[in-house]
């Protein structure tokens, strides 16, 4: 019986319940839901619990594109309901997705369709294709009480009830006006009729004829109520508390995910955005893109074989597409020479999911970011992140010339906080990044992405106009240096109890592989981070462009994929 | 200077603080020692409202009692554009004070079922006072539908809100306190979010702010 | 007294606050329900406090049939079983030099474990307390330590810190103000802050949670405090206005009671101390107010 009743569609709102920046409470067998529509108009349906600690998402903010709980900031993305901020650790990249249950949704006819386990069409509601939905009236009674209750409704002599397959009941007048009247189970005392009827009167038709059914069934409410008044009330659903997966329950896990290729895309426009930098829009083939943070990069897997990483310039929420920028290479690697050249409109692409070793932190008073040349993409998702929070920032753009400047219009939302500084020569370039950079302090942080020696450049003034270590984030997009991988050395797994010979020519990521551990990593020459791995005892020789001078000096962390041994032997944590 | 004998979980005191600063009138708050410590039914405090309830005001001289006594004075007094009271429109003043006295309804039944269950206030019928706040919040459901069905965002007619509005707000906020849940009233919860929303509100403890409005919908109603 | 309601022998077993001894001094028997039982407190003609179950009709003060008895802290404690241990020991409350404050007792419907966690919990500050234990964007939990002492049977987390917007009034600015917080108790947390006024000494706030049932609590607020500047009102509305913020949160949890199964909820590093209560809890064998593991 329960079964089938979660396998129905039930009207759980009317269109007009959702408002723009709104949270719709509902309730259907039992199962509080969360109901919010995006400024694109996507309605979500969530269960109204915060996975956090259990708190109510009806008393949360929907800004448009995320819904954030109202106990500890938790920001949870448009579509896929994936956590992308958890304020009480702002350093933190998530490197799990923390996902809110979601239900079905249909918008049709004026209301909104859900069920737990609904799935197929609509029944039909053939002869309601112009109708007027009617003022939802909550009923204290059983469903079936309400359902046959409704079987005498009715505005005049003429009007006739029958039962519909569905439960739903249709009144017919002799004119041929016709209302079919809804009963969503809340629980199981506790119903609401939702009406449609087949005419859409506008002005004062429209507003007497929802008058005349809010106030009859009102008027069948209150008899209604009486009579379920006489009965024992039936023992209230018990929804089941879903658990959450097994991942989430302790400290996220070393990833095993490798160097795979999980979803595919499909090219649904390219075009160029700025001299020599193309945009693609990326469309999920089905179903929705995970949840990603701002920051985040994606390996794209190239039809010539290739293996690159691009940032993601969404901004948040906006989880339907992912858009992505891609420099023409001269002397690349020939990926970028495969996208602007190859790919066309409507090819499908394999991509991995995003990983984010850029994270923003969002407890910042003021942020700065640098951006050189197509290092602007992964800052575009970022201060379009600190934008819709209201969160002070300045973005300071460095191009050659105007025809150097990309994504436009994403940009063009900063407004005031937006510096495009074009053609300046490097000399130029410091003295700027000193004015820029002149004011260190509490809870500022500057981020930076561009090329090689502009990011050296701005790192080198950054320290000495008094920033710290931990308030300059960068992310290169490759690492220039010559990676000497000439000596031979040992490595102890800590955890796998495993002693590995890492020959030279070979890289410990290699090594790694070859004994079946299955270690992350994506760009492969020690720029993006991914194949981070905790040092226990020994010396690195580091020759990644990832780790700050300061973790360097740590010690404590080696990027597999460059960095070798200085002594005989390595320790990992893993 | 204004001021306010003044209890912070007074959902009856909150009126006056938002109306306040929606205004922009500076006040100074008096803190009544309401609970546990009944300051308000001490003798120094019946020589100010013998009923010995709060809020209180006193303007330079001029004591008044009773939430919707004051928000009408302070209405009229200290808002020149007239919005808040319209005093020259006869048809809206008898729809706010209608509506005054249904918010005296909500106090009554919504605020004693908060009494009762966050306070104590054992003496009260918690049952009736509930069943007697579904049924107000019945009637101001509906009323609110059909206002947004002729484009009006507030109870009384008109682009602006008035005092009514205010009158009925907090103690509505304040219902699950008392055992009340908003689910079944839709469009009170939609007329809450606009109120939020309104240049100059303030929050108290247990009702918590809401976020920006769309840009696109966005009202002003400065 | 009939079989208890509450079948949870642990829970039985406790020591709860059930009034302010303030409230004594109004004449007459006062009614209150403790683990679904109902209780009545007056002071006897000898001037002792009295503390007896009934069901449904108090009549005058017996002279048999009453309940263990203690008062500390400013407040009476009562049993319905035979706890094998003494209230635990808040050692600040008998300095000579600090002022100790019945701040409120407030009735909550959440149950008392959700109660506990959310007064362990730094996180929510710049959300629900904002600018007043907090303010974004400064929303970082610091890591810190967290410890459950065999010897005493509870828990201590220390090292907490979190950034206040006004910490002290002398400051204009925000700074990061210290916490310690024990868990002495199931149903009951000590929290304590740095003092503006002594670095050396920590102001005390203390919940002691009376449940009513699994599911409605009421909690009675202690401040042991060194400030010499405020009057009584103004601290109490202060801790009241704290409080009130925190209880729609509370009273909008689902489920009400506290899901000790490790994959109910999601926890963060910053969850740490509520982590080490669920699992204390789930040693202790607690049935009451939660949903044990494996239920």
């Amino acid at each position: 019986m329960m079964s089938d009743l979660h396998s129905n569609w039930y009207p759980i709102a009317s269109s007009s319940d959702l408002p723009k920046r709104h949270v719709y409470q509902a309730q259907l067998l039992g199962r509080e839901f969360a109901v919010w529509r995006a400024d694109d108009g996507h309605v979500n349906v969530w269960e109204n619990r915060c996975l956090h600690r259990g708190v109510r998402l009806s008393i949360g903010i929907n800004n448009g594109t995320e819904l954030k709980c109202q106990y500890h900031g938790w920001r949870y993305a448009n579509r896929t309901a994936g956590c992308t901020y958890i304020p009480a650790h702002p350093a933190d990249a998530p490197a799990r997705t923390i996902c809110n249950n979601t239900y079905p949704a249909i918008e049709s006819h004026g209301l909104v369709w859900s069920g737990e386990e609904a799935s197929g069409d609509l029944l039909s509601l053939d002869g309601f294709d112009s109708a007027t939905v009617l003022r939802a009236v909550p009923v204290f009674a059983p469903m079936n009480m309400v359902a046959e209750a409704l079987l005498g409704y009715g505005w005049d002599d003429s009007c006739k009830g029958a039962a519909n397959d569905d439960g739903s009941v249709t009144v017919t007048a002799g004119d041929g006006t016709a209302v079919r009247i809804f009963v969503q189970p809340m629980d199981s005392n506790h119903s609401v009729m939702r009406g449609l009827v087949n005419q859409a009167p506008a002005g004062a038709g429209r507003a007497e004829l929802l008058q005349t059914h809010s106030w009859l069934m009102q008027e069948l409410r209150d008899r209604v109520e009486v009579l379920a008044a006489k009965q024992e009330a039936p023992a209230p659903y018990e929804p089941v508390i879903a658990k959450v997966s097994e991942d989430l329950v302790d400290i996220p896990a070393l990833g095993t995910d490798g160097r795979k290729a999980e979803l595919r895309v499909q090219l649904v426009k390219k075009e160029m955005t700025a001299e020599g930098i193309v945009s693609l829009r990326l469309e999920p083939i089905k179903g929705q893109l995970p949840t990603f943070q701002p920051g985040a990069h994606i390996d794209v897997h190239l039809p010539n074989g290739l293996v690159r990483q691009y940032s993601i310039t969404n901004g948040p929420g906006e989880t339907d597409h992912y858009t992505i920028g891609v420099k023409r290479e001269g002397d690349g690697r020939g990926g970028s020479a495969a996208v602007h050249d190859s790919l066309q409109e409507g090819d499908v692409l394999a991509i991995s999911a995003p990983r984010n070793n850029f994270p923003l932190r969002r407890d910042a008073e003021h942020t700065v970011f640098i951006a050189g040349g197509i290092g602007v993409t992964p800052m575009i998702a970022m201060a379009r992140a600190l934008n819709a929070q209201g969160l002070s920032f300045e973005f300071h753009y460095f191009v050659q010339s105007d025809d150097h400047v990309a994504f436009k219009q994403q940009i063009g939302e900063f407004e005031r906080a937006l510096t495009i500084h074009k053609g300046l020569s490097p000399e130029a370039t410091g003295a700027k990044l000193k004015e820029v950079l002149a004011e260190p302090g509490f809870a500022r942080h500057v981020y930076i992405c561009g090329p090689g020696p502009m990011l050296e450049a701005t790192r080198g003034i950054a320290a000495s106009q008094g920033w710290t270590d931990e308030a300059v984030h960068f992310e290169y997009f490759a690492n220039t240096a010559e990676v000497d991988d000439s000596t031979a050395f040992e490595v102890d797994l800590a955890r796998s109890a495993l002693t590995l010979q890492v020959p030279a020519g070979k890289t410990i990521l290699e090594v790694l592989r070859e004994h079946g551990i299955d270690m992350p990593s994506s760009c492969e020459q020690g720029a993006c981070g991914t194949c981070r791995c905790g040092v226990i005892e020994g010396e690195v020789i580091h020759q990644d462009v990832y780790l700050s001078n300061a973790e360097k000096a740590e010690g404590k962390s080696i990027m597999t994929c460059v960095s070798r041994a200085a002594s005989d032997r390595l320790i990992l944590d893993i | 200077m204004l001021k306010l004998y003044d209890y912070e979980l007074s959902g009856n005191c909150y009126k006056l603080r938002l109306l306040l600063s929606f205004l922009g009138v500076e006040y100074k708050s008096e803190l009544i020692d309401f609970y546990p410590g009944n300051q308000h039914k001490s003798p120094e405090f019946r020589q100010i409202n013998p009923l010995g309830q709060l809020p209180v005001i006193d303007d330079n001289g001029l004591v008044l009692r009773d939430a919707q006594a004051i928000l009408v004075y302070l209405a009229s007094k200290y808002d020149p554009s007239c919005k808040w009271y319209p005093r020259d429109n006869p048809e809206m003043l008898g729809q706010i004070s209608q509506w005054l006295a249904f918010a005296d309804g909500i106090t009554g039944t919504a605020s004693a079922a908060r009494l009762h269950d966050a306070l104590f206030y054992n003496h009260i019928d918690v049952e009736a006072a509930r069943a007697g706040a579904h049924r107000l919040f019945r009637v101001l459901d509906e009323h609110l539908f059909f206002a947004e069905e002729a484009g009006q965002d507030w109870i009384c007619p008109g682009d602006h809100p008035t005092i009514a509005d205010i009158a009925c707000f907090p103690y509505i906020m304040l219902s699950e306190e008392g055992g009340i849940p908003r689910i079944d009233y839709p469009a009170i919860r939609r007329w809450s979010d606009r109120f939020k929303r309104i240049p100059g509100f303030t929050v108290m403890s247990g009702v918590f702010p809401a976020g920006p409005a769309a840009k696109d919908s966005s009202k002003a109603v400065a | 007294m009939s079989k208890p309601k509450c079948e949870d022998q642990v829970a039985l077993n406790l020591w709860y606050t059930i009034a302010p001894i303030a409230e004594l001094e109004e004449p007459g028997a006062q009614q209150t329900i403790l683990l679904e039982q109902q209780i009545a407190y007056a002071r006897n003609a000898a001037g002792e406090v009295v503390v007896w179950a009934h069901e449904g009709v108090p009549g005058g003060v017996p002279e048999q049939n009453t309940l263990p008895v203690q008062e500390r802290y400013g407040y009476v404690w009562t049993t319905l079983g035979s706890p094998n241990s003494d209230i635990f020991p808040i050692p600040e409350y008998a300095e000579a030099d600090r002022r100790n404050i019945h701040a409120a007792t407030f009735g909550v419907n959440v149950s008392a474990p959700r109660l506990v966690e959310n007064f362990l919990d730094m996180g929510h500050f710049p959300f629900v307390h904002t600018d007043i234990l907090g303010a974004e964007p400064h929303t970082e939990v610091k890591e810190y330590f967290v410890e459950v002492s065999e010897e005493r049977d509870e828990i201590i987390a220390s090292n907490c810190k979190f950034w206040q917007p006004m910490a002290a009034a002398a400051s204009s600015g925000g700074a990061d103000v210290d916490y310690i917080y024990r868990v002495p108790h199931p149903f009951c947390s000590v929290l304590y802050k740095s003092s503006p006024l002594d670095e050396s000494r920590k102001d005390v706030i203390a919940i002691f949670i009376q449940p009513f049932n699994q599911e409605q609590v009421r909690v009675h607020m202690l401040l042991s405090l060194l400030d010499d500047a405020n009057n009584d009102t103004d601290i109490r509305l202060f801790q009241q206005t704290i409080f009130g913020q925190d209880k729609p949160i509370l009273e909008n949890q689902y489920p009400k009671r506290l899901p000790l199964d490790p994959r109910a909820e999601t926890p963060i590093r910053a969850d740490k101390s509520a982590i080490a209560y669920r699992r204390w809890l789930s040693g202790k064998g607690i049935t009451y107010g939660v949903i044990p593991p494996a239920a």
